[in-house]
């Protein structure tokens, strides 16, 4: 685009032409300059100047019609009417010499005719500027001003008073000046356009050229308008009738007529594409540009300048494609105006890098014809001298030769044999080869960034293969490199080999020898199994046709060069020199593309071997070269390199080759070394692991020759990827191993076990453990075998359930012992033989962790310790104990062994506590509370001031194991505003508390203090496991536990009425006994109580049977009954209801209290002092 | 006149290709068609652009280059067939109808219980019957 002349590149600009009054021009320009639309300017300083403006002396069209036409467009009319024919002419006075002396005046008067005759030929438009001082305005005489308007035939409004030193003024002054600028100029191109179009309307033109001429300037006159409509369809009519001279015309030489046509088509189609680029429609501009394209290329030309017709198509795609670019920065919306012809554009013709790598094409296609020319012309005799003065006529594609001829120079046409050696001389001049690439860069690059990367890799190609040409062999080899992979990635073998061809050369251009031999490789081993030399691949870079025959060719080139055997001329002169200097070491891979070339799968044939044992491994090797490969030397490494060894050809020695080898490695013979096409090498050898972990095959290295060297990385058969290329072909495929099942599943790497633990550990009884208790575990570790050098002991403290010792909710930071199980020491390090000479103290100890060092043990000597776990919840754990010892004393060489051993503990709660309350038997009292607390179900028990209550501890083992109780106390909080019998006691001997037992002991409590509540204190009951029972107990110090529960509260209240039954504990049959009831009043007030006997069958009763009765306040009523037992055994006495009015409250002994026990006669047994004994405890 | 056709993978691999030409642009075919796998991407991925033609197998001109114009046909197995053309004014219909025979013959091709999906096809029967069917094309177009 950059070659075509600025005028046709840009939108036309009006022009204007300021004369006179110089001072201000460099205002009024800018002014001009910055409206919009802008308008140029020319500035004459005086009116003597104005005959640039002039018309020029020529013909009348009319006149001249039967002469025929010189050429189509004039080259210079666009620049003429951009530059110097303005549109109108503004004349500026000051108004000093308009309202001056008569000779001022009449120099005015002068001045305006003289540039009226000077515009009239051309129609320009006038305009007249009076300048005058702000002060002065009013002084302009007023008859000189119309009389200036007259004389210059002007409307008012085109005849402007310019004030220039108000700032005001100045700014009205200008935009009126703009304004009738631009109308002025609008008038004049649109008269103008009028006046062309009219004489196309009226046919009035000699020639198709005229028409194309008149069709031509209309548009340009609409584009000074800026109608671009109108501008478009003119264009486009000259385009069209183009057409038609094409072929009929014989106004030139047919070589230069159809240049000439060509260029004026490319002109006229670029303005037409500007135009409906900037307008936004893309498609119409593509579908132009396609039909531009379509028409024109057949015309081709004579032959002997066809690259003119290269080098002319090249351009169209080059100048569109920079259109399309330009506009698709300010038009984003590409892709979604693509309306009508949908099916008729394809994706990429939208985007600027497809014309840009055609334009590419048609550039190289220019280049080899034109070469081919010059060469045919060289053959004809020198294309030199009649080339001289050429230059570029008057008409747009044309040219002709310029003469001298006494000082006047005319223009000589040329014959097409001139014009043919003028174009050659020209093509010679240029270089094309950098703009080949710098277009194919730009389309790779455009591509690229459409995500298109094949498109992309093809415009590399073409741009790598003219650097190659070039001979820029590092920037053609890094291009190629990169396409290569998606050739690779996607098996286009024909390309990929066109590729690794080219890059074969480059490396060996650049004198890279591992480059050659890795790209030689490749291509030697690319699945290219035909032999015919298809015609059709003649073109097919350096490296010749794919085929079998040239696979064979390279390999033998490539192993030619590396055992330095083939001194070929070729490996010498390019410094292609593999030797004892220059060693070449190949490294494959997993991604390395030279998979192909060697394979190495290694198996083992066995999952997991013990130290020290032989196990089997199977290397196979596989290569696709399409010869047969001679290996001299194998060797085999692994991560552990005492395994290491080498395999050696039996069939000749290679000294020289096993002079790199580490003096001591184990070095096996096989047979044969040779790598078959497509078959695998299997060589299975022994290997003696000694030390445990894991042991892999990493590398198997090939050596050929003595300085060529292949380090191809072992694979495992079970996770073997395909080959690259090969994968695609129908080949059948083979399995690495000959046993199918180690093909699928064979691993590189194989699992050394630690060598068996000589040493026991031996963890304690698993009691459970009580909540509370220190719990002792006993660890022994006695060495069997193994004398133990730096054991370490470590312990964990694991969760049964997988967690951590904490539950969830209780992970709170701020709580100190919210662990439910910790470890709290370790102790009773006794070394069985006292030597504490090599042993460190180690000892780390965390709540769930535990690390200790174990001292040296001899073989059988044994050693333990005890470790101390507190529960403070129940929970079960595990108990993970683990020793870890080296069997000899030089530990750097040995290996540890472990010993695990693990112990699930349960925690368990020693003894529950739980109380009750009684009140004492055969006495009760009215607690008013009850009544309520029946409603709501508030179980706080309430106890009657001032009387005594039982309070029942009951204690029950729920562990497994028997304790001892030793004592239980009852701890009062506050005040002692009760009292407890007894407060505390240690009891005589301990008690033998077997599991799943209650022990309960008896409290008698008497509320003294007046507040309805109590607090009740604490029962601490100590106890410990019982150490008499034959278990192992004896070595852990049993420590006595409290276990201590908090009572709840209780109410305290005086009970108004108490009733309390008295009758003895047992009667005789048929002797009577006395049986009552008192109830006593404890209030200030008179009590109503009813009562009532209810008659017995057992019992033969005297006494008040059913009636009421008072009691007085602080004093108490006995109701006594006389009653003679006629039954045996327990009998129910006669049941006494007492009802107190007052409260509506009644009351029936309960029918224990209310039993006796009928002996036949007097029973043999003494009664003690009931009243003298303390409570006892029972034992149920 | 059909100078080239393709048979390419799921991982855009050439499972067969083989061009009908005198002159010495096999290289420059095969070219063209793994460029043209951009423009079967392209439409795949975008399918909005080709709304009526959803679900339909041909894809159409892909682009049109120097001398050639490349169609392109995508079977429900996702395997793409890719034609290369000299002619310039081609009928959809005429396409359509030689893609239609040509996916007959793959499909037949692969039906053989010897043929390894996703493998070149190196039947000679199929080379035959694809020779014939791109002869026909010419022509059906002739006539």
């Amino acid at each position: 685009m950059e070659e075509y002349p600025e005028e046709l590149r840009t939108p036309p600009v009006a022009l204007a032409c300021l004369v006179g009054c110089p001072d201000f021009h460099a205002l009024i320009t800018g002014h001009l300059h910055s409206q919009q639309p802008p308008i140029n300017t020319i500035a004459l300083p005086d009116f003597s100047k104005i005959s640039v403006i002039s018309k020029a002396a020529k013909e009348n069209p009319a006149t001249g019609l039967g002469k025929p036409v010189g050429g189509i467009l004039k080259r210079d009319w666009l620049s003429k009417h951009r530059t110097r024919v303005p549109a109108v002419v503004a004349a500026l006075f000051t108004s000093d010499h308009v309202s001056g002396n008569p000779a001022q005046w009449l120099q005015v008067c002068t001045d305006l005719e003289n540039l009226k005759a000077t515009i009239q030929g051309r129609n320009i438009k006038l305009l007249v500027v009076v300048v005058t001082q702000s002060s002065s305005k009013d002084d302009t005489s007023e008859d000189r001003m119309i009389s200036l308007r007259k004389r210059a035939e002007l409307d008012s409004k085109n005849l402007i008073i310019f004030v220039p030193d108000d700032p005001l003024e100045l700014k009205q002054s200008l935009n009126r000046l703009g304004t009738a600028c631009a109308e002025l100029a609008n008038t004049y191109y649109r008269d103008e356009g009028r006046r062309v179009k009219a004489r196309l309307e009226r046919k009035n033109f000699g020639s198709i050229e005229l028409n194309i001429r008149y069709c031509f300037k209309v548009a340009v006159y609409a584009e000074f308008r800026r109608d671009w409509l109108e501008a478009l369809k003119m264009y486009e009519e000259a385009y069209h009738a183009l057409r038609e001279v094409v072929g009929i015309s014989t106004r030139l030489p047919p070589i230069q007529c159809l240049v000439e046509i060509k260029r004026i088509a490319e002109q006229l189609h670029f303005k037409m594409s500007t135009l409906l680029l900037h307008g936004g429609k893309v498609v119409e501009a593509i579908t132009w540009f396609r039909r531009h394209i379509n028409y024109y290329r057949r015309l081709n030309g004579a032959p002997e300048v066809i690259f003119l017709h290269w080098e002319w198509l090249s351009r169209q795609h080059l100048v569109f494609a920079q259109l399309l670019e330009t506009c698709s920065a300010t038009v984003q919306n590409v892709p979604t105006t693509v309306t009508v012809p949908a099916d008729k554009l394809t994706e990429w013709e939208l985007y600027p890098p497809y014309y840009y790598q055609l334009s590419a094409h048609y550039l190289k296609e220019k280049n080899s014809c034109l070469e081919f020319a010059i060469s045919m012309s060289e053959d004809v005799g020198g294309i030199y001298g009649s080339v001289e003065s050429v230059v570029a006529s008057v008409y747009i594609g044309q040219f002709a030769r310029l003469l001298e001829h006494e000082g006047t120079y005319t223009m000589q046409a040329l014959t097409d044999d001139e014009y043919a050696r003028y174009t050659l001389a020209e093509g010679k001049r240029f270089q094309d080869s950098f703009e080949i690439i710098a277009l194919l860069k730009r389309s790779f690059e455009a591509y690229n960034n459409l995500k298109a990367s094949r498109m992309a890799s093809y415009c590399g190609v073409q741009m790598a293969r003219e650097y190659f040409v070039m001979a820029e062999f590092s920037n053609a080899k890094q291009i190629f490199e990169n396409i290569a992979s998606l050739y690779r990635q996607e098996g286009w073998l024909t390309l990929l080999w066109e590729v690794l061809g080219y890059l074969r050369e480059c490396s060996r251009g650049i004198s890279s020898v591992k480059d050659f031999i890795e790209y030689s490789l490749e291509m030697a081993a690319m699945p290219i199994t035909s032999n015919a030399v298809a015609p059709y691949f003649r073109d097919c870079g350096p490296a010749g046709p794919a085929s079998l025959s040239q696979r064979e060719k390279i390999h033998k080139e490539a192993f030619g060069v590396v055992t330095g055997e083939s001194g070929t001329a070729l490996s010498e002169n390019n410094g292609l020199k593999v030797n004892g200097d220059c060693p070449l070491y190949l490294e494959i891979d997993l991604v390395s593309p030279l998979r192909v070339v060697l394979l190495a799968s290694v198996a083992f044939h066995e999952q997991i071997v013990k130290p020290g044992a032989r196990t089997m491994i199977t290397i196979s090797l596989q290569s696709q070269l399409p010869l047969n490969v001679e290996i001299d030397q194998l060797e085999v490494q692994f991560n552990q390199s005492e395994c290491n060894f080498i395999i050696t050809s039996d069939r000749k020695p290679h000294l020289a080759a096993i002079s790199h080898v580490h003096p001591g490695r184990r070095v096996e013979t096989a047979p044969t070394l040779e790598l078959l096409t497509n078959k695998w090498l299997r060589l299975t050898y022994d290997v003696k692991p000694d030390q445990s972990g894991k042991l892999e095959c990493i590398y198997v290295i090939a050596r050929i020759g003595p300085n060529f060297t292949i380090c191809c990385r072992a694979e495992s058969p079970a996770s073997m990827n395909d080959l690259p290329l090969w994968k695609f072909e129908d080949i059948t495929e083979t399995i690495p191993t000959k046993d199918p099942g180690l093909a699928f599943s064979g691993q590189k790497a194989i699992q050394v076990e630690e060598s068996e633990p000589q040493v026991d550990l031996k963890l304690g009884p698993s009691g459970p453990a009580l909540v509370g208790e220190c719990f002792i575990l006993p660890v022994t570790v006695a060495s069997k075998g193994h004398a133990i050098h730096s054991g370490e002991l470590k312990i964990n403290l694991v969760d049964t359930k997988g967690g951590g010792l904490l539950s969830p909710r209780e992970v709170e930071p701020f709580l100190a012992d919210n662990l439910h199980v910790e470890l709290v020491g370790i102790s009773g390090q006794e070394c069985a033989d006292h030597s504490e000479a090599n042993f460190d103290n180690i000892q780390k100890i965390q709540p769930s962790f535990g690390l200790i060092s174990v001292p040296f043990l001899n073989v059988g000597d044994s050693w333990s310790c005890k470790l101390k776990i507190k529960w403070n919840r129940p929970k079960p754990i595990m108990v993970y104990v683990s020793l870890g010892y080296h069997p000899h004393s030089s530990e750097s060489s040995s290996q540890k062994v472990h010993v695990h051993k693990s112990l699930q503990i349960e925690g368990k709660t020693a003894v529950t506590i739980s109380h009750n309350y009684m009140l004492p038997f055969r006495r009760d009292s009215l607690l008013l509370s009850n009544f309520k607390a029946n409603r709501d179900s508030d179980h706080t028990p309430t106890l009657p001031f001032n009387e005594t209550s039982i309070l029942i501890i009951s204690v029950k083992n729920c562990s497994e194991v028997p304790l001892m109780l030793l004592s239980m106390s009852l701890e009062v909080e506050g005040d002692n505003s009760c009292t407890i019998q007894p407060q505390e006691e240690e009891f005589r001997e301990p008690v033998l508390h077997v599991p799943e037992v209650v022990f309960r002991k008896v409290f008698a409590v008497i509320p003294k203090g007046n507040c309805s509540t109590l607090k009740m204190g604490t029962v601490s009951l100590k106890w410990q496991r019982d150490s008499g029972v034959g278990e192992d107990f004896h070595s852990c110090p049993t420590t006595s536990q409290v276990t201590k529960h908090r009572l709840s509260d209780v109410n305290v209240e005086l009970p108004p009425l108490v009733v309390s039954l008295k009758c003895p504990p047992h009667a005789i049959v048929g002797n009577p006994f006395t049986y009552s009831v008192t109830i006593q009043n404890q209030t200030e007030l008179l009590q109503e109580i009813k009562y009532s006997l209810d008659d017995s069958p057992s019992f033969v009763s005297s006494g008040p049977h059913n009636d009421m009765t008072f009691v007085l306040p602080k004093s108490e009523h006995v109701l006594s009954y006389m009653l003679v037992p006629l039954g045996l055994g327990s009998q129910q006495l006669p049941k006494v209801t007492v009802t107190s009015v007052r409260y509506n409250a009644g009351f029936q002994p309960s029918t224990t209290s209310s039993t006796v026990f009928i002996f036949p006669s007097k029973p043999r047994f003494q009664v003690s002092d009931v009243g003298e004994t303390r409570p006892e405890s029972i034992t149920e | 006149m059909i100078v080239c056709v393709a048979v390419v993978g799921h991982q855009n691999n050439p499972l067969y290709i083989q061009s009908f030409t005198e002159a010495d642009d096999a290289l420059k075919l095969h070219h063209i068609v793994h460029c043209s796998l951009d423009v079967v991407d392209e439409r795949v991925n975008n399918p909005k652009k080709s709304g009526p033609t959803l679900n339909e197998t041909f894809l159409g001109l892909l682009y049109p280059t120097e001398n050639y114009k490349v169609y392109g046909y995508l079977t429900n197995t996702k395997v793409k067939f890719i034609m290369v053309t000299t002619d310039l004014d081609v009928r959809d219909a005429d396409v359509r109808n030689f893609f239609r025979r040509f996916h007959a013959a793959y499909v037949d091709a692969v039906s053989n219980p010897f043929h390894v999906p996703g493998k070149k096809i190196t039947s000679r029967t199929f080379a035959e019957r694809v020779s014939t069917i791109v002869k026909s094309f010419g022509l059906n177009a002739a006539g």
